[in-house]
């Protein structure tokens, strides 16, 4: 009973310690993006890169992956509404469950499969390879150089990603409901115009910049757990990994909730 | 150069060292290495752009022509694994001389360069870019000191 007690007790005191690290990190990122000085060109070379690796790289897969879900999905759904007869439904379900939750979701999926990992292992490697370690002999500020770029790419590839995304299933959707219900562009137009609202649109933004930030932030602060030992740098990963996801899974409850409510 | 009888000493003078040089210290050791996901110049480039405020263009352009010095524009584009020792040296020579009004310290020349016999390589090395830094302090243990050619100075 006592170890039990003990046992949850330091899983406690380690999960606090773990937010308050991302807390601290977030805050020092956070700070430095209204610096001018923090905008030096090599800052900004590895923001270019990192928007390359991140929002560009990973294009072709998106776009495979929201052809194959939209046309799936939406053909599923407009052929189920059919046979309902509840075909003046469409707009809301498009709009309300695979633009504002599904194209977010899984694109923030695909980035923290891709980018997140990556960015992670790349991290705890500089850690152990003890490469943070000169950038902090030459005065380098790690957290402009290295992190804000990372952060901030994460957040541009997150909210950018999600818009293409959701324009893919989008015309998907116009696709399957005019070979189904013959509906016209204008018709599905204003079925989707109808369908949307501001408040939706803002949740969708707020949700896909918080993604963005929290699937870039978790990796970067676990990487820096890594030790002196090659063997932390899979360890680092696993645990970075595992808290995106949790990361990934209460943001996606928290902006449920705030629809909701 | 200085020299020191064991490790401890070595790191307490190279910590007094780092305090009294501030931001003009350019490091050479083993323990501060290349950064392994950036090509040699990049490497270069990377202090001469956060120091001097060089746009990526001007800092290419400089740091090719510092590698010319060593005839090394051949590994411009290369990595650091791929490096030889010497190479790898001569990358973090002039690394630590992109800093602004550079004092290159030279942390225990042979960890890095184990073969070498005498300190002619290392002097012909900085020789080359004496131009680049202001000073430059090589720190290395006391029973080194005959790789030196030096025999019984504490200091030299």
């Amino acid at each position: 009973m006592l170890s039990a007690a003990t046992y949850a007790g330091k899983a406690a005191i380690r999960t606090s310690n773990a937010w308050l690290e991302y807390f601290s990190l977030a805050l020092s990122i956070t700070g430095r993006i209204f610096q001018k000085k923090t905008y030096n060109s090599t800052a900004v070379m590895v923001l270019k890169n990192q928007i390359y690796f991140t929002a560009i790289q990973v294009l072709p897969l998106l776009l495979t992956v929201a052809v194959i879900i939209g046309f799936l999905l939406i053909g599923i759904f407009v052929q189920i509404l059919q046979g309902l007869g509840l075909a003046e439904y469409l707009g809301r379900i498009i709009m309300g469950f695979v633009v504002t939750e599904l194209a977010p979701f899984l694109t923030v999926l695909l980035l923290a499969l891709r980018s997140s990992s990556a960015m992670n292992a790349e991290i705890a490697t500089m850690k152990v390879n003890k490469e943070l370690h000169t950038l902090e002999m030459f005065h380098i500020d790690i957290i402009s150089y290295l992190f804000l770029p990372r952060v901030i790419s994460g957040v541009i590839s997150a909210v950018l990603l999600s818009g293409i995304f959701s324009i893919v299933v989008l015309a998907a959707g116009f696709v399957c409901s005019n070979l189904i219900f013959d509906m016209s562009l204008d018709a599905y137009a204003n079925l989707l115009l109808n369908s949307a609202k501001i408040s939706d649109i803002l949740i969708l933004l707020v949700k896909c910049s918080t993604f963005g930030f929290f699937i870039t932030l978790i990796p970067i602060s676990s990487g820096l757990n890594a030790t002196d030992d090659l063997t932390s740098i899979p360890v680092a990963v696993l645990n970075g990994m595992v808290k995106v996801f949790i990361a990934i899974i209460v943001i996606e409850v928290l902006t449920l909730t705030a629809r909701s409510i | 150069m200085r020299f020191f009888d064991d490790q401890e000493a070595l790191d307490k003078g190279l910590a007094d060292l780092q305090g009294e040089i501030g931001k003009q210290l350019g490091m050479v050791a083993s323990n501060v290495p290349l950064i392994s996901n950036l090509d040699v110049w990049r490497n270069i480039a990377l202090i001469y752009q956060y120091h001097q405020e060089a746009s990526q263009k001007n800092a290419q352009a400089f740091v090719m022509q510092c590698l010319r010095r060593y005839d090394l524009e051949k590994i411009a584009y290369q990595r650091n694994p791929m490096l030889s020792e010497e190479e790898r040296f001569c990358v973090k020579v002039l690394r630590a001389a992109m800093v602004a009004r550079a004092i290159i310290v030279i942390d225990r020349p042979y960890t890095m360069l184990p073969y070498l016999k005498d300190t002619t390589f290392i002097y012909e090395i900085l020789g080359k870019i004496e131009d680049l830094f202001t000073r430059c302090d090589i720190l290395d243990y006391a029973q080194e000191k005959n790789r030196y050619g030096l025999i019984n100075d504490t200091e030299d």
